[in-house]
């Protein structure tokens, strides 16, 4: 998958008002964005973006995009990412957050079946520095350059991405994957995607306390990752009752059995540091660490 | 959140799962006019486990006992909680007691189907004979019987059971739930299964779509959290001495983690959260929302020191400056001639170094008044934006500007220090 300015974007929700907000910013860094739709509002044009009732209408009108970004509501995400898996669409980056958990099950057994890439729910998207904003990134935290960082937090990417930039070591892709319970991309899709970006060097990994699969994404990091990666997991002093995420994520963790341990952001650098993947301790060590792995590596 | 067992058993009892003849009892007199024949089981009627061990079930034979009964009931607390309402319920003679639950499992992606044929209150009994299946396509009654046929049921105790684990999935999907668990599940001699006990988890995001369940929630909650209050992390220790202040959950999450780690003491911590962007007109006002929890922060008695940390586009970091400007400074009105802050003893704006003078130092011990008469300081960390003017206009302040994270931790501690 690469992601070029070229690219031609589609947004669902455009006329929602935060749907608009981000349309415009997204036009004013320089992405592509040739189409929007909302039900009912075809016809007009907003920020200079012609707006469809339907996604076939607009593709119909606009030819084949790239990528989708949905601002859609809660309730109405699931339809409307269904809508874009149907027009063949793909990635689609959902923004939209808080949509019910039984949708997002309907709608991760549709995706898988089509082979469509969704990352979020609640995600800010993906962010190409000086090329190409697709969602809500504060692009003013990042420079271009050679380092990739996929990250499963908010606001505290934006922290690594300042950190990584007063350091010189510019960023060639960033994506948020949404900090849900149920997200549908996973860290592991990402760093396959990383893998194989040329402009991509180094990857950092951006985690929070709650949630699971770092036994896996390390395993995965130390047999099938050639480039260094470095992680950055906060909520190391978070008490075990209190954490980031869902409370059901967690009763599903104790009842189900053997993964009740794994939800600690202290459980996951364990992980990490046992697959000798450098973990930084804070967000302004993550520069030292990966200047230090792209030396050696 | 989790409903009370009588909500939980109204919803049984509508989609067919059977319960025992009961009754709410608002105040201990309402006994007096029970329907159910004694002997009748009173149960506290609180969101939390363990309500047998506590003495928040018991049996009781008459009117007479029923009344003093539910009089200790009403006042006993339960890990915290007391009831606003009591369970009246027939009493059944279980020979078996087996636990069922169909949750959704967020790592699968599925829900998955739980059995243990050893119900009740012994949670390594339960867990040792646990059983599951994950429904891992569109669901049929089969799943509810391969759950029964690994719990090791046999003849017509396997469609008794699948007809209620089918049930529950039901109730699941229908009312967008996270939980549905029936512990225990009662097994009288004559294979009859009546639901003696049930906790539903209601999914929060699915309220707005589930209006039944939504009235039952807000009955629930005491005082629903308008949107302009900060929300409050309690990740943090009422014996701190430093209020953290920032945008998002995570951001929180890695400032405590360096709060802490240099040996500081967070007293409490609140998050402001509008939409991604604080320029963006949305329902819940940031802005609001960080008055409100300056306010919170400043007069809070133990706090010395407020550490601002929000992290957005510059644009942002400008109103984000200028509401805590304005706070300030009709804070610092409202309070002048009552305890005028020094500007001798107060920092200049834009310098890091530490101003920990002695008489700072004298000025925490001054005991205080009922209300706060004087500002804690104020350490404030925006990467961006340009707030020159609004730092000039709180220069007689004890306001403390910092661009990086680390330094601005450092400079907490060692003011609260």
């Amino acid at each position: 998958m690469k992601f070029t300015p070229d690219m031609k974007i589609l947004v669902q929700g455009i006329t929602q008002p935060i749907g608009s907000y981000y349309a415009a910013r997204m036009k004013a860094y320089g992405t592509n964005l040739v189409a929007g739709v909302s039900a009912g509002q075809g016809g007009q044009t907003l920020h200079g973006i012609p707006v469809f009732d339907l996604v076939e209408e607009a593709l119909s009108e606009v030819g084949y995009c790239d990528a989708t970004v949905i601002f859609a509501e809660s309730y109405s995400a699931l339809d409307a990412a269904l809508e874009a898996i149907d027009a063949g669409l793909s990635p689609i980056i959902l923004v939209t957050g808080g949509i019910p958990p039984l949708d997002m099950i309907h709608l991760l057994a549709k995706a898988q079946a089509r082979e469509t890439l969704i990352v979020g729910p609640s995600s800010s998207g993906i962010i190409v520095p000086g090329k190409l904003l697709l969602g809500t990134q504060e692009c003013e935290f990042y420079t271009p350059g050679t380092i990739g960082v996929i990250s499963r937090v908010s606001t505290l990417t934006y922290e690594v991405a300042l950190a990584l930039t007063q350091a010189k070591l510019g960023q060639s892709i960033a994506v948020n994957l949404g900090s849900e319970a149920i997200i549908a991309s996973s860290f592991r899709q990402w760093l396959e995607i990383l893998a194989q970006d040329k402009r991509t060097e180094a990857i950092v990994l951006v985690d929070q306390t709650g949630g699971d699969s770092e036994d896996e994404t390390a395993e995965f990091i130390a047999q099938a990752i050639e480039k260094p990666v470095i992680a950055y997991v906060a909520g190391q002093y978070t008490p075990e009752d209190k954490q980031v995420g869902d409370t059901s994520a967690i009763i599903a963790a104790q009842l189900s059995g053997p993964i009740a341990n794994t939800t600690t952001a202290q459980h996951k650098v364990a992980a990490f540091k046992q697959t000798n993947i450098p973990v930084a301790e804070y967000p302004s060590k993550i520069p030292d660490l990966v200047k230090k792995a792209l030396k050696y590596h | 959140m989790d409903l009370l067992e009588y909500q939980a058993k109204a919803l049984f009892r509508e989609i067919g799962i059977p319960v025992l003849p009961s009754q709410c009892i608002d105040h201990p007199r309402d006994l007096k006019q029970l329907d159910i024949p004694y002997p009748v089981v009173l149960k506290s009627q609180v969101p939390k486990g363990g309500r047998g061990r506590a003495g928040g079930i018991r049996t009781v034979e008459n009117t007479i006992d029923a009344i003093a009964t539910a009089r200790a009931i009403f006042n006993l607390s339960i890990l915290g909680k007391y009831p606003n309402v009591l369970l009246a319920e027939s009493h059944y003679d279980a020979e078996q007691e087996f636990y069922l639950a169909v949750i959704l499992d967020y790592t699968l992606r599925r829900p998955v189907l739980l059995g243990s044929c050893q119900g009740g209150i012994h949670v390594e009994n339960v867990m040792a004979q646990m059983q599951r299946v994950v429904v891992e396509e569109d669901f049929s009654p089969f799943y509810a019987r391969r759950l029964a046929f690994k719990m090791g049921l046999q003849g017509d105790l396997i469609e008794s059971v699948s007809d209620i684990v089918q049930k529950m999935y039901q109730l699941l999907i229908q009312k967008d739930l996270d939980l549905v668990e029936i512990n225990p599940l009662g097994v009288s001699a004559n294979h009859e299964v009546m639901a003696l006990d049930g906790k539903i988890a209601v999914n929060d995001h699915a309220l707005g779509r589930q209006s039944e369940l939504a009235n039952l929630a807000s009955s629930l909650t005491h005082t629903p959290q308008p949107a302009d209050q900060p929300t409050d992390l309690q990740w943090t220790d009422s014996q701190g001495n430093i209020g953290i202040l920032c945008n998002s959950p995570c951001l929180a999450a890695a400032t405590l983690d360096l709060v802490y780690k240099a040996k500081g003491k967070p007293a409490s911590c609140l998050i402001v959260d509008g939409y991604a962007s604080w320029d963006v007109p949305s329902a819940a006002s940031p802005v609001q929302q960080l008055q409100n929890a300056l306010q919170q922060l400043t007069d809070t008695q133990n706090i010395q020191v407020v550490l601002v940390n929000i992290l957005s586009n510059e644009a942002a970091s400008e109103a984000v400056a200028e509401v805590i400007a304005s706070y300030l400074l009709s804070k610092d009105e409202n309070n002048s001639g009552v305890s005028a802050v020094d500007p001798a003893k107060t920092p200049t704006t834009g310098k890091l170094h530490s101003r920990d003078s002695p008489n700072r130092r004298r000025r925490h011990l001054t005991p205080k008044s009922l209300s706060r008469t004087e500002l804690p300081h104020l350490v404030i960390r925006l990467a961006n934006g340009k707030i020159d003017t609004i730092q000039d206009r709180l220069a007689a302040l004890p306001v403390h500007w910092m661009g990086n994270l680390d330094q601005a931790v450092a400079q907490a501690i060692s003011l609260a220090s």
